[in-house]
């Protein structure tokens, strides 16, 4: 029975209809229209839905004739004022005048009496229970085979906040939220063009999930949006429960490393990946945006870049390129000078290290593993605890680590620079994922480093590389615009050129409108 | 799968430039000016580059000129259909031992470089393993891919090879260059042929030419490719010589890795430069390596596409590897490395000419008409 009523999105059609002729025709089905006898009606819908605590059932009659209504609707799914106000009441105070047949009920409620804005009609129980478990309220009358679906959705939702992973400083302090509904408004608020198409998907065999996909029609590639329409179409699974089932499920690869898409909560980001020919996918009940395709360029790149000026942000995105590369490769340049190469290191460096290091009893690689286990350890439990006391977990932390473990002789002092420095430059890069993924590869690098020195490290960099060439996003090659190359993309890459300089979007979108400036001269 | 593709399989002038560039920087320049200055006096080795890179440059013109003719239906089939089957058999295997030879050679030298600058104490047997299966991997991955690593990875080898340049002009002596001129003309032809050997590689242009999309820019590209490594070894040279003197400079094994021994970075952040300089230059030996891996590869599926090209890349990898462990010691090394150097003179250049005029001369349909 429960997989009757929840049976697979997809199989609405022939094959539901086929099982519903096979099995016994006692049981309520979801597929079957709606009977004309308002009790039956109520008790099948009561029956499909296993009788819930919070569905609301209100009878009442209607008009001259005494029709006899029946309103149904789920509680905390529904505005109850708007209920109240826009159609019990103008139901209720009808009164006595005369809507002539029971057919002509639906007429005269739909032109006359209710006062709500959407309105609906349903003639199956799928549609209606359908109907219901979204937030809209079901108008039923006796003696019709027919329901209004009026939209009454109203639900507490979160204020739009401060995004909280993405904080900048200048710029708009609007984050997504969990309803999808406010976040398409959000974007729509940004970009008032009837190109921006909103188009909506309901994924998820069994909880059904509003999944609403943001592009703008006259720039994005046709190809792209096609592609992102039919990944989206192959999933088959129960319940995307957010973006990140999401992104896992319409990725490229699930063996690598790197992101392929981009999550972001904050809709100028979005609005601004949709005007360079991106796309976007929402998830209803996440905060999350995904937007695909990206590159490995990217991750480094923050929405503040574009409202700074274009000095500063070069320089802050080359700033980020060495956090990225000090991230990835500092404690395995470390492991290698110190285990394999001494000779590299400036003499006097070399003299204060091996002195500091006197009495350390590991070599520098169970040095260097254990001060990143500890660091991470410290940063998962900061992540896990209440905030009053994550913060007593960094400086407790950072204390014994620091000073403790130094003085007892564990670890070396230079090693805590190094970790310490790794850890920071981490932080610095403005995607979290894109971090995690670097904080992955570190640990590679750091075995490679230590089984074979500089050597070592320049064959994983080399396998990074091999990666992120053979690795695509949505199609886009990850090392896109480096390689393949794209120069006209190169003045938005480390150097962020002035505005008037970056005359089109980017080349790698291949956009259908290539153009943003002098849109006012045409 | 047919998603939304970014003009895969499909590559410009640049990127075929690139290609031949990264082909021929590889491990031949970093011995290069101790080979030229053994066969040439004073500074006269610069002559020598020169004209062996003018002439590198037209051959890989008329070489490039030729593979555009068959840019669709790629090497073996138009060999076939100018020269009969057996003939394009023939060269297409000879092409493909070439190949793999080739990278075999590579893979050994960077172990034996490896050993002498990075490490004292791991096997050579090692360090060639561990490159090798880094090898594989990248020619696992699709042809486009390798191209874009080439572009990756020009710019890193370049870059550090103007930084040596530059910074050992603090320790150049311009009165070492001279006495200037005093070669004469069998020396000179001599050294065009040591540096012809380490030009060689712009023949991965008859495999890659399948790639691009405009193949009529193939031969200036390929020359621009040619030019830019020609431009480095005179570059190189000159400063070795002013660094060392052409006396000293035969002494030492790799001259271009001593120079960045030699010279003097401001700021004293690292010392023995040579081991970051010969880090870096693992890139442009493996991009070469790669290459001649994969030309060996389609060379021998061009022929016969039953296996797989992940299959072949199984196969002929113990094959590369035992090859390359081959030579007992350096002399035997060496002997390889100038045996590998005629074959491919006879066999990526004459041969592919060869056909090229016949058909020429039999007047074969050409895919560019």
């Amino acid at each position: 029975m429960f997989k009757q009523l929840f049976g697979k999105n997809r199989s609405h059609g022939k094959s539901a209809a086929m099982r519903l002729i096979a099995t016994a025709n006692q049981e309520p089905k979801i597929q079957q229209p709606l009977a004309s006898q308002l009790q039956e009606n109520l008790e099948i819908i009561q029956t499909l839905l296993h009788r819930p605590s919070d569905l609301i059932i209100r009878q009442f009659s209607f008009a001259a004739e005494e029709l006899t209504c029946c309103l149904v609707c789920i509680d905390g799914l529904v505005d109850s004022a708007f209920i109240n106000e826009q159609i019990l009441k103008p139901m209720l105070r009808y009164g006595d005048q005369a809507v002539g047949s029971v057919e002509q009920s639906f007429y005269i409620l739909e032109q006359f009496v209710l006062t709500a804005f959407d309105m609906e009609k349903a003639e199956t129980m799928d549609n209606s229970i359908q109907a219901i478990l979204s937030g809209d309220t079901l108008v039923l009358v006796d003696g019709l085979a027919q329901a209004l679906v009026i939209s009454s959705k109203g639900w507490r939702t979160r204020a739009i906040e401060e995004p909280q992973t993405e904080a900048i400083i200048r710029g708009p302090r609007t984050g997504f939220t969990e309803d999808i509904r406010t976040n398409t408004a959000l974007l729509r608020r940004r970009i008032k063009e009837p190109n921006l198409v909103l188009q909506s998907y309901q994924l998820g065999a069994r909880a059904r999930r509003d999944v609403v996909v943001a592009y703008n029609a006259a720039i994005a590639h046709p190809e792209l949006v096609k592609e992102v329409d039919r990944r989206l179409r192959t999933v088959d699974i129960d319940d995307i429960e957010g973006s990140g089932y999401l992104e896992q499920w319409i990725a490229d690869s699930f063996l690598s490393p790197f992101p392929v898409i981009l999550n972001t909560e904050r809709p100028d980001k979005v609005s601004g990946a949709i005007m360079q020919g991106r796309i976007a996918i929402m998830v209803d009940g996440d905060p999350f945006a995904l937007i695909v395709p990206i590159t490995f360029s990217s991750s480094l790149q923050s929405p503040e870049d574009y409202y700074q000026h274009w000095l500063i942000t070069t320089l802050t995105r080359m700033l980020r390129m060495i956090a990225a590369f000090i991230a990835t490769f500092l404690p395995a340049l470390y492991i290698a000078l110190l285990e394999y190469h001494h000779g590299m290191i400036p003499s006097k460096l070399a003299f204060s290290i091996a002195g500091a290091r006197e009495g350390v009893p590991f070599p520098a690689v169970m040095e260097a593993f254990m001060m990143e286990i500890t660091l991470e350890l410290l940063r998962e439990a900061g992540l896990r605890l209440p905030k009053p006391i994550g913060q007593t977990i960094g400086i407790v932390g950072g204390l014994v680590i620091g000073e403790a473990a130094v003085a007892a002789g564990m670890v070396s002092p230079v090693m805590v620079i190094v970790v310490a420095v790794t850890a920071i430059s981490s932080f610095a890069l403005p995607s979290y994922a894109f971090a995690i993924s670097l904080r992955v590869i570190r640990f590679g690098i750091m075995l490679s480093a230590a089984f074979f020195g500089l050597y070592g490290i320049i064959l994983a960099y080399i396998m990074i590389n091999v990666h992120i060439v053979n690795l695509k996003s949505f199609g886009v090659p990850y090392s896109t615009p480096f390689a393949p190359l794209f120069f006209k993309d190169w003045k938005d890459l480390i150097v962020r050129s002035p505005l008037i300089f970056m005359k089109d979007r980017p080349q790698m979108m291949q956009t259908e409108d290539s153009v943003r400036l002098n849109k006012g001269n045409e | 799968m047919k998603s939304f593709e970014y003009g895969d399989r499909e590559i410009g002038p640049i990127e075929m430039g690139v290609t031949v560039s990264s082909m021929i920087i590889g491990v031949g320049v970093l011995s290069l000016p101790r080979n030229i200055a053994k066969l040439t006096l004073s500074s006269d080795g610069w002559i020598s580059i020169l004209i062996g890179g003018i002439i590198s440059m037209s051959v890989a013109w008329v070489l490039a000129k030729f593979a555009s003719m068959f840019y669709k239906q790629g090497f073996f089939a138009f060999a076939s259909a100018a020269a009969t089957k057996p003939v394009a058999y023939v060269v297409t295997t000879s092409l493909a031992l070439y190949f793999l030879m080739y990278s075999g050679y590579e893979v050994r030298s960077i172990a034996n470089i490896a050993k002498q600058y990075l490490f004292e104490r791991t096997p050579v047997e090692v360090i060639a393993l561990t490159f090798l299966l880094v090898v594989v991997y990248a020619v696992s991955g699709s042809r486009v891919g390798l191209i874009r690593l080439n572009i990756l990875f020009l710019p890193f080898v370049i870059f550090i090879s103007l930084i040596v340049l530059v910074f050992s002009a603090s320790i150049f002596h311009f009165k070492d260059l001279k006495p200037y001129l005093i070669s004469d003309w069998t020396q000179i032809a001599q050294g065009i042929k040591g540096s012809t050997f380490s030009l060689l590689g712009f023949e991965v242009v008859l495999f890659y030419v399948t790639l691009m999309n405009n193949p009529k820019k193939a031969p200036l590209a390929t020359v621009i490719g040619v030019a830019i490594p020609t431009l480095l070894y005179i570059a190189i040279y000159l400063i070795s010589v002013g660094v060392f003197t052409h006396f000293a400079l035969f002494q030492v094994t790799y001259p271009t890795i001593e120079l960045a021994k030699e010279m003097q970075i401001p700021g004293e952040f690292f010392e023995r430069f040579e081991s970051i300089f010969f880090t870096i230059w693992i890139m442009a030996v493996f991009t070469t390596t790669f290459m001649a891996y994969d030309c060996a590869i389609y060379a021998i599926r061009s022929m016969n596409d039953k296996l797989k090209h992940i299959t072949w890349v199984f196969i002929l990898s113990p094959v590369i590897y035992l090859s390359c462990m081959l030579p007992r010691n350096i002399q035997e090394f060496q002997k390889i490395g100038t045996l590998i150097s005629y074959t491919g003179i006879i066999v990526a250049i004459i041969l592919p000419i060869s056909i090229y005029i016949v058909a020429k001369i039999r007047g074969v349909q050409s895919d560019a008409s």
